[in-house]
Protein backbone atom coordinates (compact mmCIF):
# COMPACT_ATOMS: atom_id res chain seq x y z
CA UNK A 1 0.00 0.00 0.00
CA UNK A 2 2.81 2.24 1.12
CA UNK A 3 4.59 1.60 -2.15
CA UNK A 4 1.51 2.28 -4.19
CA UNK A 5 1.64 5.86 -2.48
CA UNK A 6 5.06 6.89 -2.72
CA UNK A 7 5.75 5.25 -6.43
CA UNK A 8 5.96 7.75 -8.70
CA UNK A 9 2.48 8.19 -11.21
CA UNK A 10 2.79 6.44 -14.33
CA UNK A 11 3.87 8.32 -17.49
CA UNK A 12 0.51 7.38 -18.99
CA UNK A 13 -1.55 8.64 -15.94
CA UNK A 14 0.30 11.63 -16.24
CA UNK A 15 -0.03 12.50 -20.09
CA UNK A 16 -3.43 11.42 -19.61
CA UNK A 17 -4.07 14.21 -16.92
CA UNK A 18 -1.89 16.37 -18.53
CA UNK A 19 0.25 17.09 -14.72
CA UNK A 20 3.79 18.27 -16.10
CA UNK A 21 6.67 17.27 -13.61
CA UNK A 22 8.13 20.08 -11.90
CA UNK A 23 11.44 20.50 -11.17
CA UNK A 24 13.45 20.86 -7.81
CA UNK A 25 13.87 24.46 -7.74
CA UNK A 26 10.34 25.36 -9.09
CA UNK A 27 8.39 22.98 -6.88
CA UNK A 28 10.31 24.65 -4.24
CA UNK A 29 9.42 28.11 -4.74
CA UNK A 30 5.47 26.59 -5.38
CA UNK A 31 6.18 25.41 -1.75
CA UNK A 32 7.23 28.79 -0.37
CA UNK A 33 4.38 31.10 -2.52
CA UNK A 34 1.95 28.49 -1.20
CA UNK A 35 2.77 28.78 2.61
CA UNK A 36 2.95 32.58 2.05
CA UNK A 37 -0.31 32.50 1.03
CA UNK A 38 -2.16 30.16 3.38
CA UNK A 39 -0.11 32.02 6.68
CA UNK A 40 0.57 35.71 5.60
CA UNK A 41 1.00 36.88 9.02
CA UNK A 42 4.04 34.20 9.12
CA UNK A 43 7.38 35.88 8.68
CA UNK A 44 9.67 34.14 6.30
CA UNK A 45 12.53 33.13 8.58
CA UNK A 46 9.52 31.39 10.46
CA UNK A 47 8.01 29.65 8.00
CA UNK A 48 12.26 28.49 6.71
CA UNK A 49 12.44 27.28 10.77
CA UNK A 50 9.31 25.04 10.32
CA UNK A 51 10.92 23.48 7.08
CA UNK A 52 13.51 22.53 8.30
CA UNK A 53 12.64 18.96 9.44
CA UNK A 54 12.95 18.37 12.62
CA UNK A 55 12.53 14.94 14.07
CA UNK A 56 9.49 14.49 16.48
CA UNK A 57 8.64 11.50 17.75
CA UNK A 58 5.29 10.96 18.73
CA UNK A 59 5.14 9.02 21.79
CA UNK A 60 4.56 9.53 25.15
CA UNK A 61 7.19 9.90 27.77
CA UNK A 62 7.55 9.30 31.25
CA UNK A 63 9.98 11.37 32.92
CA UNK A 64 10.48 9.24 36.14
CA UNK A 65 12.26 11.21 39.02
CA UNK A 66 15.70 9.96 40.78
CA UNK A 67 15.21 8.78 44.03
CA UNK A 68 17.29 10.85 46.01
CA UNK A 69 19.13 9.70 48.75
CA UNK A 70 18.35 10.95 52.14
CA UNK A 71 20.68 12.46 53.89
CA UNK A 72 21.58 10.69 57.14
CA UNK A 73 20.86 13.34 60.41
CA UNK A 74 24.05 13.54 62.01
CA UNK A 75 22.69 14.94 65.44
CA UNK A 76 20.23 13.85 67.43
CA UNK A 77 16.23 13.86 67.24
CA UNK A 78 14.64 16.34 69.91
CA UNK A 79 12.66 13.35 71.73
CA UNK A 80 16.32 11.71 71.62
CA UNK A 81 17.92 15.20 73.39
CA UNK A 82 15.11 15.37 75.62
CA UNK A 83 15.61 11.89 77.04
CA UNK A 84 19.61 12.15 77.05
CA UNK A 85 18.88 15.49 78.79
CA UNK A 86 21.27 17.08 76.91
CA UNK A 87 20.54 20.45 77.75
CA UNK A 88 19.61 19.78 81.46
CA UNK A 89 22.31 21.60 83.50
CA UNK A 90 23.62 19.13 86.17
CA UNK A 91 22.57 20.38 90.03
CA UNK A 92 26.67 20.30 90.54
CA UNK A 93 27.25 22.99 87.64
CA UNK A 94 24.77 25.32 88.74
CA UNK A 95 27.13 27.41 90.21
CA UNK A 96 27.24 31.30 89.87
CA UNK A 97 30.79 31.59 89.62
CA UNK A 98 31.21 28.65 87.58
CA UNK A 99 29.57 31.22 84.79
CA UNK A 100 31.09 34.55 85.45
CA UNK A 101 33.24 33.80 82.23
CA UNK A 102 30.57 33.61 80.12
CA UNK A 103 29.20 36.74 81.53
CA UNK A 104 32.75 38.74 80.45
CA UNK A 105 32.03 37.18 77.29
CA UNK A 106 28.81 38.37 77.00
CA UNK A 107 30.12 41.79 77.65
CA UNK A 108 32.80 41.88 74.95
CA UNK A 109 30.39 40.15 72.78
CA UNK A 110 28.10 42.99 73.29
CA UNK A 111 30.87 45.64 73.34
CA UNK A 112 32.08 44.37 69.75
CA UNK A 113 28.39 44.23 68.61
CA UNK A 114 27.48 47.86 69.31
CA UNK A 115 31.02 49.31 68.34
CA UNK A 116 32.30 50.00 71.86
CA UNK A 117 30.08 51.78 74.26
CA UNK A 118 30.52 55.22 74.71
CA UNK A 119 28.65 57.34 76.53
CA UNK A 120 27.71 59.08 73.68
CA UNK A 121 26.51 56.42 71.45
CA UNK A 122 22.20 56.74 70.68
CA UNK A 123 20.35 54.40 73.16
CA UNK A 124 17.97 53.57 70.41
CA UNK A 125 20.35 51.88 68.39
CA UNK A 126 22.00 50.14 71.27
CA UNK A 127 18.19 48.90 72.30
CA UNK A 128 17.33 47.18 68.70
CA UNK A 129 20.66 45.67 68.49
CA UNK A 130 20.39 43.87 72.35
CA UNK A 131 17.20 42.61 71.28
CA UNK A 132 18.57 40.62 68.41
CA UNK A 133 21.61 39.82 70.40
CA UNK A 134 22.56 36.75 72.05
CA UNK A 135 21.44 37.00 75.88
CA UNK A 136 23.46 33.45 76.82
CA UNK A 137 25.02 35.12 79.84
CA UNK A 138 23.95 37.97 80.40
CA UNK A 139 22.71 39.30 83.75
CA UNK A 140 19.29 40.25 83.85
CA UNK A 141 16.52 41.25 86.57
CA UNK A 142 12.83 40.78 86.41
CA UNK A 143 11.68 44.56 86.86
CA UNK A 144 8.03 44.14 86.40
CA UNK A 145 6.08 40.56 86.22
CA UNK A 146 2.57 39.74 86.24
CA UNK A 147 3.74 37.45 88.74
CA UNK A 148 4.65 39.29 91.54
CA UNK A 149 7.31 36.23 93.25
CA UNK A 150 8.97 36.49 89.54
CA UNK A 151 9.84 40.47 90.43
CA UNK A 152 13.74 41.10 91.68
CA UNK A 153 14.56 38.15 90.44
CA UNK A 154 18.66 38.65 89.24
CA UNK A 155 21.27 36.36 87.65
CA UNK A 156 22.89 34.72 84.49
CA UNK A 157 21.01 33.31 81.76
CA UNK A 158 22.33 30.31 80.65
CA UNK A 159 19.43 28.95 78.36
CA UNK A 160 17.28 30.56 76.22
CA UNK A 161 14.03 28.84 75.12
CA UNK A 162 11.18 29.54 72.72
CA UNK A 163 9.38 30.76 75.78
CA UNK A 164 11.76 30.48 78.76
CA UNK A 165 14.88 31.91 80.43
CA UNK A 166 17.24 29.62 82.65
CA UNK A 167 19.12 31.54 84.98
CA UNK A 168 21.33 30.70 87.74
CA UNK A 169 21.23 33.09 90.44
CA UNK A 170 24.27 34.34 93.01
CA UNK A 171 22.23 31.98 95.54
CA UNK A 172 23.70 29.15 92.94
CA UNK A 173 19.81 28.06 92.41
CA UNK A 174 18.74 27.63 88.52
CA UNK A 175 15.56 29.50 88.38
CA UNK A 176 13.41 28.99 85.41
CA UNK A 177 11.49 32.28 84.03
CA UNK A 178 8.87 32.85 81.43
CA UNK A 179 9.24 35.59 79.13
CA UNK A 180 5.54 35.95 78.92
CA UNK A 181 4.44 38.98 80.62
CA UNK A 182 7.60 39.67 82.02
CA UNK A 183 10.01 42.65 81.90
CA UNK A 184 13.75 42.54 81.77
CA UNK A 185 16.37 44.88 83.01
CA UNK A 186 20.04 44.50 81.24
CA UNK A 187 22.62 46.34 82.63
CA UNK A 188 25.84 46.98 80.61
CA UNK A 189 28.80 49.42 81.03
CA UNK A 190 25.93 51.93 82.74
CA UNK A 191 23.03 51.70 79.84
CA UNK A 192 20.14 49.60 81.88
CA UNK A 193 18.03 48.79 78.87
CA UNK A 194 14.09 47.41 79.61
CA UNK A 195 13.36 44.32 77.53
CA UNK A 196 9.65 43.05 77.13
CA UNK A 197 9.88 39.54 77.46
CA UNK A 198 7.01 38.52 74.69
CA UNK A 199 8.91 40.73 72.21
CA UNK A 200 11.86 38.01 72.26
CA UNK A 201 9.49 35.19 71.81
CA UNK A 202 11.21 33.93 69.25
CA UNK A 203 12.83 30.27 68.71
CA UNK A 204 16.13 30.85 68.53
CA UNK A 205 16.63 29.80 64.96
CA UNK A 206 15.36 32.60 63.70
CA UNK A 207 17.25 34.99 65.67
CA UNK A 208 19.86 37.05 63.82
CA UNK A 209 23.24 36.28 65.37
CA UNK A 210 24.95 38.72 63.07
CA UNK B 1 -32.07 59.13 75.07
CA UNK B 2 -28.80 57.54 74.33
CA UNK B 3 -27.83 55.09 75.87
CA UNK B 4 -25.21 56.35 77.91
CA UNK B 5 -26.81 59.19 78.89
CA UNK B 6 -29.58 56.47 80.76
CA UNK B 7 -26.74 54.98 82.12
CA UNK B 8 -26.41 57.82 83.80
CA UNK B 9 -29.75 58.47 85.21
CA UNK B 10 -29.74 55.77 86.71
CA UNK B 11 -29.10 55.14 90.12
CA UNK B 12 -25.98 53.10 91.10
CA UNK B 13 -26.45 50.29 93.61
CA UNK B 14 -26.42 51.12 97.02
CA UNK B 15 -27.11 49.03 100.19
CA UNK B 16 -28.71 50.29 103.28
CA UNK B 17 -28.60 47.89 106.69
CA UNK B 18 -30.22 48.54 109.20
CA UNK B 19 -30.20 47.22 112.91
CA UNK B 20 -31.89 47.77 115.89
CA UNK B 21 -30.84 47.33 119.34
CA UNK B 22 -30.17 48.08 123.12
CA UNK B 23 -27.11 50.16 123.86
CA UNK B 24 -27.33 48.63 126.88
CA UNK B 25 -28.06 44.92 125.96
CA UNK B 26 -25.13 42.29 126.33
CA UNK B 27 -24.88 41.37 123.01
CA UNK B 28 -25.00 44.37 121.40
CA UNK B 29 -22.72 45.07 119.19
CA UNK B 30 -22.89 49.08 118.37
CA UNK B 31 -19.31 49.57 119.74
CA UNK B 32 -17.75 46.98 117.47
CA UNK B 33 -19.59 48.44 114.23
CA UNK B 34 -17.72 52.18 115.48
CA UNK B 35 -14.49 50.42 115.61
CA UNK B 36 -14.63 48.55 112.53
CA UNK B 37 -15.00 51.87 110.70
CA UNK B 38 -11.90 53.01 110.90
CA UNK B 39 -11.75 56.14 109.13
CA UNK B 40 -14.28 58.83 109.30
CA UNK B 41 -13.47 62.12 107.89
CA UNK B 42 -17.33 63.88 109.06
CA UNK B 43 -19.51 62.96 112.09
CA UNK B 44 -22.80 65.37 113.10
CA UNK B 45 -25.05 64.98 115.23
CA UNK B 46 -29.11 66.09 115.66
CA UNK B 47 -30.36 66.92 119.00
CA UNK B 48 -34.26 67.80 118.64
CA UNK B 49 -35.62 70.44 121.11
CA UNK B 50 -32.29 71.19 122.50
CA UNK B 51 -30.71 75.06 122.45
CA UNK B 52 -27.61 74.76 124.60
CA UNK B 53 -25.52 71.10 124.96
CA UNK B 54 -24.83 69.62 128.40
CA UNK B 55 -21.46 70.29 129.56
CA UNK B 56 -20.42 66.65 129.76
CA UNK B 57 -21.57 66.46 126.00
CA UNK B 58 -19.71 69.58 124.80
CA UNK B 59 -16.23 68.60 126.03
CA UNK B 60 -16.56 65.26 123.98
CA UNK B 61 -17.07 67.43 121.39
CA UNK B 62 -14.49 70.16 121.52
CA UNK B 63 -11.67 67.26 122.07
CA UNK B 64 -11.96 64.92 119.48
CA UNK B 65 -8.25 64.62 119.41
CA UNK B 66 -5.24 65.85 117.15
CA UNK B 67 -4.47 63.82 114.06
CA UNK B 68 -1.55 65.05 111.78
CA UNK B 69 -0.83 65.19 108.41
CA UNK B 70 2.45 64.11 107.08
CA UNK B 71 3.44 65.42 103.74
CA UNK B 72 5.79 62.92 101.44
CA UNK B 73 6.20 60.09 103.70
CA UNK B 74 7.78 56.90 102.24
CA UNK B 75 5.85 53.80 102.91
CA UNK B 76 8.34 51.66 104.14
CA UNK B 77 8.50 54.00 106.81
CA UNK B 78 5.01 52.46 107.92
CA UNK B 79 6.75 48.66 108.05
CA UNK B 80 9.76 49.60 109.84
CA UNK B 81 10.49 47.92 113.06
CA UNK B 82 10.65 50.99 115.38
CA UNK B 83 7.45 52.20 114.27
CA UNK B 84 5.50 48.84 114.37
CA UNK B 85 7.28 48.16 118.00
CA UNK B 86 6.51 52.05 119.02
CA UNK B 87 3.01 52.78 117.95
CA UNK B 88 1.49 49.83 115.83
CA UNK B 89 1.68 47.13 118.95
CA UNK B 90 1.13 49.39 121.19
CA UNK B 91 -1.66 51.27 120.55
CA UNK B 92 -4.27 52.00 117.90
CA UNK B 93 -2.08 53.79 114.93
CA UNK B 94 -4.73 55.16 112.07
CA UNK B 95 -2.59 56.04 108.93
CA UNK B 96 -4.86 57.24 105.46
CA UNK B 97 -3.40 58.17 102.48
CA UNK B 98 -4.42 61.93 101.87
CA UNK B 99 -5.34 62.90 98.22
CA UNK B 100 -5.33 59.71 96.69
CA UNK B 101 -7.96 58.58 94.78
CA UNK B 102 -9.02 55.01 95.21
CA UNK B 103 -10.15 54.74 91.63
CA UNK B 104 -7.28 56.30 89.83
CA UNK B 105 -4.12 56.52 92.62
CA UNK B 106 -2.33 54.04 94.48
CA UNK B 107 -4.04 54.26 98.08
CA UNK B 108 -2.72 52.89 101.37
CA UNK B 109 -3.98 52.38 104.74
CA UNK B 110 -3.03 51.56 108.19
CA UNK B 111 -5.71 49.34 109.99
CA UNK B 112 -5.19 49.55 113.47
CA UNK B 113 -4.61 47.22 115.85
CA UNK B 114 -7.47 46.47 118.10
CA UNK B 115 -7.40 45.04 121.47
CA UNK B 116 -11.17 44.59 121.97
CA UNK B 117 -11.58 41.99 119.13
CA UNK B 118 -7.87 39.98 118.67
CA UNK B 119 -8.90 38.18 115.69
CA UNK B 120 -9.90 40.79 113.71
CA UNK B 121 -8.02 43.32 112.23
CA UNK B 122 -4.98 43.12 113.79
CA UNK B 123 -2.31 46.24 112.70
CA UNK B 124 -2.22 45.48 108.73
CA UNK B 125 -1.38 47.75 105.89
CA UNK B 126 -3.79 48.05 102.70
CA UNK B 127 -2.21 48.83 99.70
CA UNK B 128 -4.86 49.36 97.17
CA UNK B 129 -2.46 49.96 93.87
CA UNK B 130 -2.84 49.95 89.95
CA UNK B 131 -1.02 47.00 87.87
CA UNK B 132 1.59 48.62 86.62
CA UNK B 133 2.84 49.52 90.35
CA UNK B 134 1.50 46.07 91.58
CA UNK B 135 3.67 44.61 88.75
CA UNK B 136 6.57 46.10 90.02
CA UNK B 137 6.19 46.00 93.52
CA UNK B 138 6.25 42.27 93.39
CA UNK B 139 4.16 42.11 96.59
CA UNK B 140 1.61 38.95 96.19
CA UNK B 141 -1.73 40.61 96.12
CA UNK B 142 -5.32 39.77 95.10
CA UNK B 143 -6.93 41.43 92.35
CA UNK B 144 -9.98 44.10 93.09
CA UNK B 145 -13.53 42.73 93.50
CA UNK B 146 -14.53 45.90 91.66
CA UNK B 147 -12.22 46.40 89.12
CA UNK B 148 -13.76 44.21 85.98
CA UNK B 149 -13.31 41.58 83.58
CA UNK B 150 -9.37 43.14 83.06
CA UNK B 151 -8.09 43.52 86.05
CA UNK B 152 -6.39 46.87 86.50
CA UNK B 153 -6.39 47.16 90.93
CA UNK B 154 -4.80 45.09 93.17
CA UNK B 155 -5.44 44.87 96.90
CA UNK B 156 -1.75 43.92 99.21
CA UNK B 157 -2.77 43.63 102.65
CA UNK B 158 0.43 43.19 105.19
CA UNK B 159 -0.10 42.12 108.63
CA UNK B 160 2.47 44.22 110.70
CA UNK B 161 1.73 42.53 113.61
CA UNK B 162 1.93 39.17 112.30
CA UNK B 163 4.79 36.75 114.18
CA UNK B 164 6.55 35.79 111.06
CA UNK B 165 7.12 39.96 110.57
CA UNK B 166 10.08 40.52 111.88
CA UNK B 167 13.61 41.85 111.34
CA UNK B 168 14.91 38.99 110.56
CA UNK B 169 12.30 37.32 108.32
CA UNK B 170 12.31 36.79 104.64
CA UNK B 171 8.98 38.03 104.39
CA UNK B 172 10.09 41.31 106.07
CA UNK B 173 12.92 41.75 104.26
CA UNK B 174 10.63 41.13 101.19
CA UNK B 175 8.68 44.16 102.12
CA UNK B 176 10.91 46.35 102.92
CA UNK B 177 12.98 45.65 99.54
CA UNK B 178 9.84 46.02 97.71
CA UNK B 179 8.61 49.40 99.37
CA UNK B 180 11.97 50.77 99.93
CA UNK B 181 14.54 49.76 97.30
CA UNK B 182 11.79 48.46 94.14
CA UNK B 183 9.15 51.26 93.77
CA UNK B 184 9.18 53.65 96.74
CA UNK B 185 5.94 54.81 97.09
CA UNK B 186 5.57 58.30 98.93
CA UNK B 187 2.26 59.47 100.10
CA UNK B 188 0.90 62.37 102.15
CA UNK B 189 -0.44 60.64 105.31
CA UNK B 190 -3.37 61.16 107.60
CA UNK B 191 -2.04 59.80 111.06
CA UNK B 192 -3.32 59.42 114.33
CA UNK B 193 -2.39 57.28 117.63
CA UNK B 194 -5.20 56.08 120.28
CA UNK B 195 -3.05 54.95 123.34
CA UNK B 196 -4.24 55.34 126.47
CA UNK B 197 -1.87 57.10 128.99
CA UNK B 198 0.22 58.39 126.48
CA UNK B 199 0.16 62.05 123.90
CA UNK B 200 -0.64 61.58 120.39
CA UNK B 201 2.47 63.94 120.68
CA UNK B 202 5.28 60.89 120.24
CA UNK B 203 3.86 60.54 117.10
CA UNK B 204 4.94 63.87 116.19
CA UNK B 205 8.05 63.56 117.35
CA UNK B 206 8.83 60.44 115.69
CA UNK B 207 8.28 61.92 111.92
CA UNK B 208 9.97 65.03 113.20
CA UNK B 209 12.33 64.53 109.98
CA UNK B 210 9.16 65.00 107.97
CA UNK B 211 7.39 67.69 107.52
CA UNK B 212 4.23 67.07 109.34
CA UNK B 213 1.49 69.51 110.68
CA UNK B 214 -1.45 68.90 113.94
CA UNK B 215 -4.77 69.79 112.98
CA UNK B 216 -7.52 70.07 115.43
CA UNK B 217 -10.73 68.70 114.04
CA UNK B 218 -13.21 71.45 112.41
CA UNK B 219 -16.52 72.12 114.52
CA UNK B 220 -19.61 73.59 113.43
CA UNK B 221 -22.74 74.62 115.50
CA UNK B 222 -26.37 75.55 114.32
CA UNK B 223 -29.04 75.78 115.70
CA UNK B 224 -32.34 74.75 113.15
CA UNK B 225 -35.29 76.64 114.01
CA UNK B 226 -38.98 75.18 113.63
CA UNK B 227 -37.32 72.14 111.58
CA UNK B 228 -40.44 69.44 110.73
CA UNK B 229 -39.08 65.96 112.38
CA UNK B 230 -40.42 62.67 111.43
CA UNK B 231 -42.19 61.01 114.53
CA UNK B 232 -40.54 57.32 115.04
CA UNK B 233 -41.01 54.93 117.03
CA UNK B 234 -38.13 52.31 118.51
CA UNK B 235 -40.30 49.30 117.67
CA UNK B 236 -40.97 49.87 114.40
CA UNK B 237 -37.93 49.50 111.98
CA UNK B 238 -40.19 49.65 108.96
CA UNK B 239 -42.89 52.34 110.06
CA UNK B 240 -46.31 51.68 110.36
CA UNK B 241 -48.76 54.10 108.31
CA UNK B 242 -50.26 57.02 109.93
CA UNK B 243 -48.21 56.31 113.17
CA UNK B 244 -44.50 56.57 112.60
CA UNK B 245 -42.12 56.73 110.02
CA UNK B 246 -39.90 53.91 108.78
CA UNK B 247 -35.52 54.03 108.86
CA UNK B 248 -35.03 54.61 105.62
CA UNK B 249 -37.41 57.74 105.57
CA UNK B 250 -35.82 58.67 108.15
CA UNK B 251 -32.16 58.37 106.71
CA UNK B 252 -33.52 60.04 103.29
CA UNK B 253 -34.54 63.41 105.48
CA UNK B 254 -31.61 63.35 107.99
CA UNK B 255 -29.62 63.34 104.53
CA UNK B 256 -31.70 66.51 103.36
CA UNK B 257 -31.24 68.22 106.80
CA UNK B 258 -27.42 67.96 107.01
CA UNK B 259 -27.16 69.27 103.47
CA UNK B 260 -29.89 72.00 103.96
CA UNK B 261 -32.39 71.35 101.85
CA UNK B 262 -35.57 73.39 102.14
CA UNK B 263 -38.18 70.96 103.38
CA UNK B 264 -41.28 73.22 102.25
CA UNK B 265 -41.93 72.05 99.42
CA UNK B 266 -43.00 75.53 97.85
CA UNK B 267 -44.87 75.67 94.61
CA UNK B 268 -42.44 78.31 93.05
CA UNK B 269 -38.96 76.17 94.41
CA UNK B 270 -37.38 73.82 91.42
CA UNK B 271 -34.95 72.97 92.74
CA UNK B 272 -36.61 70.38 95.45
CA UNK B 273 -39.68 68.56 95.95
CA UNK B 274 -38.62 66.81 99.28
CA UNK B 275 -40.56 67.54 102.08
CA UNK B 276 -40.69 65.64 105.58
CA UNK B 277 -42.38 62.31 105.47
CA UNK B 278 -45.84 61.79 107.25
CA UNK B 279 -46.07 61.44 110.23
CA UNK B 280 -44.14 64.61 111.31
CA UNK B 281 -43.98 66.80 114.80
CA UNK B 282 -42.94 70.76 114.38
CA UNK B 283 -40.15 71.20 116.59
CA UNK B 284 -39.02 74.64 117.48
CA UNK B 285 -35.39 74.12 117.09
CA UNK B 286 -33.05 71.54 117.12
CA UNK B 287 -29.18 71.50 117.76
CA UNK B 288 -26.84 70.43 114.95
CA UNK B 289 -23.06 69.98 115.33
CA UNK B 290 -20.87 68.85 112.44
CA UNK B 291 -17.33 68.02 113.08
CA UNK B 292 -14.77 67.12 110.45
CA UNK B 293 -11.25 65.78 110.23
CA UNK B 294 -9.68 62.47 110.61
CA UNK B 295 -11.73 61.45 113.81
CA UNK B 296 -10.85 58.14 115.37
CA UNK B 297 -13.37 55.49 116.10
CA UNK B 298 -12.85 55.64 119.78
CA UNK B 299 -13.46 59.26 119.98
CA UNK B 300 -16.69 58.40 118.04
CA UNK B 301 -17.70 56.10 121.21
CA UNK B 302 -17.02 58.19 123.63
CA UNK B 303 -19.70 60.80 121.83
CA UNK B 304 -22.00 58.03 121.55
CA UNK B 305 -21.52 57.51 125.42
CA UNK B 306 -22.78 61.22 126.07
CA UNK B 307 -25.21 60.96 123.49
CA UNK B 308 -27.18 58.18 125.55
CA UNK B 309 -25.90 59.91 128.92
CA UNK B 310 -27.79 63.62 127.42
CA UNK B 311 -30.90 60.92 128.23
CA UNK B 312 -29.96 60.57 132.48
CA UNK B 313 -32.04 64.12 133.14
CA UNK B 314 -35.63 63.94 131.51
CA UNK B 315 -35.95 65.59 128.25
CA UNK B 316 -37.91 66.74 125.31
CA UNK B 317 -36.80 64.78 122.44
CA UNK B 318 -37.72 61.54 121.51
CA UNK B 319 -34.33 60.31 119.86
CA UNK B 320 -31.55 61.89 118.72
CA UNK B 321 -29.22 61.07 115.76
CA UNK B 322 -25.30 60.65 114.99
CA UNK B 323 -24.32 60.02 111.32
CA UNK B 324 -20.52 59.36 110.80
CA UNK B 325 -19.04 59.39 107.23
CA UNK B 326 -16.30 57.94 106.16
CA UNK B 327 -13.46 58.65 103.82
CA UNK B 328 -14.89 58.44 100.31
CA UNK B 329 -11.29 57.34 98.72
CA UNK B 330 -10.20 55.08 101.78
CA UNK B 331 -9.22 51.39 100.58
CA UNK B 332 -11.53 49.51 103.30
CA UNK B 333 -14.99 50.57 104.53
CA UNK B 334 -15.75 48.12 107.75
CA UNK B 335 -12.79 46.09 108.68
CA UNK B 336 -11.11 44.46 106.03
CA UNK B 337 -14.04 45.08 103.21
CA UNK B 338 -13.22 46.73 100.49
CA UNK B 339 -14.27 50.31 99.60
CA UNK B 340 -14.72 51.82 95.85
CA UNK B 341 -15.63 55.33 94.61
CA UNK B 342 -17.71 54.56 91.46
CA UNK B 343 -19.95 57.65 91.75
CA UNK B 344 -19.84 58.90 94.83
CA UNK B 345 -18.01 56.53 97.28
CA UNK B 346 -20.11 56.62 100.20
CA UNK B 347 -20.01 54.76 103.11
CA UNK B 348 -21.41 56.08 106.29
CA UNK B 349 -23.33 54.90 109.11
CA UNK B 350 -26.25 56.56 111.48
CA UNK B 351 -27.45 55.95 115.04
CA UNK B 352 -30.92 56.89 115.92
CA UNK B 353 -30.68 56.45 119.78
CA UNK B 354 -34.09 56.57 121.52
CA UNK B 355 -34.87 58.01 124.96
CA UNK B 356 -34.96 54.27 126.13
CA UNK B 357 -31.93 53.85 125.12
CA UNK B 358 -32.77 51.40 122.12
CA UNK B 359 -31.30 52.47 119.29
CA UNK B 360 -31.12 51.77 115.36
CA UNK B 361 -27.87 51.67 113.39
CA UNK B 362 -27.90 51.91 109.43
CA UNK B 363 -25.02 51.22 107.41
CA UNK B 364 -24.91 52.64 103.87
CA UNK B 365 -22.28 51.87 101.17
CA UNK B 366 -22.56 53.07 97.44
CA UNK B 367 -21.79 50.53 94.59
CA UNK B 368 -18.11 49.35 94.73
CA UNK B 369 -18.64 47.72 98.32
CA UNK B 370 -18.84 45.14 99.82
CA UNK B 371 -22.00 44.78 102.45
CA UNK B 372 -21.46 46.31 105.28
CA UNK B 373 -21.33 43.85 108.69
Amino acid sequence: MEKMIYSKLPVLATQHLGIQRQGSKQAEAFVKAFLKRSMPKMKDEAIQDKLTRKAVVLRHYLRRKKKEKRKKTKGFSAKQRREMQLFEIKPEQQKYELFLPLHELWKQYIRDLCNGLRPEAQPQMIQTKLLKADLHGAVVTVTKSKCPSYVGVTGIILQEMKHIFKIVTKEDKLKVIPKFNNVFSIEIDGFISYIYGSLTLTSLQSQDLS
Amino acid sequence: MSAPLRRLRETPRHLLVCERSHVRHERSRHAARVRGHAYNCRVSFLIPECGVLPEPLKSVTTDMGEYYLVKNLPLHELVAQEFISAFVKTGSCYALSYNTRIDQDNTAALLPTDCHSPLKHIGKLILSVDKDTYEELGLQGRPSRYSGKKIMRYIITIDLTDSAFHSDSKKYKRVLWALRDKKPLEFDFLLSWHHTGADGSTLMSYFSKHQIQAHQPKITFSTLRNLQCPVLCSNELQGKPEESCSAQELFEWLGAVFSNVELDNKSFSFVSTYCCPEPSTMMDQAYLCTITGFILPEKIIQLLDQLCAYFDDPKLAQWVTLTVHGFADSPVSWRENEHGFQKGGENLYNFVVFRSLDYWLQMAVGANDDCPP
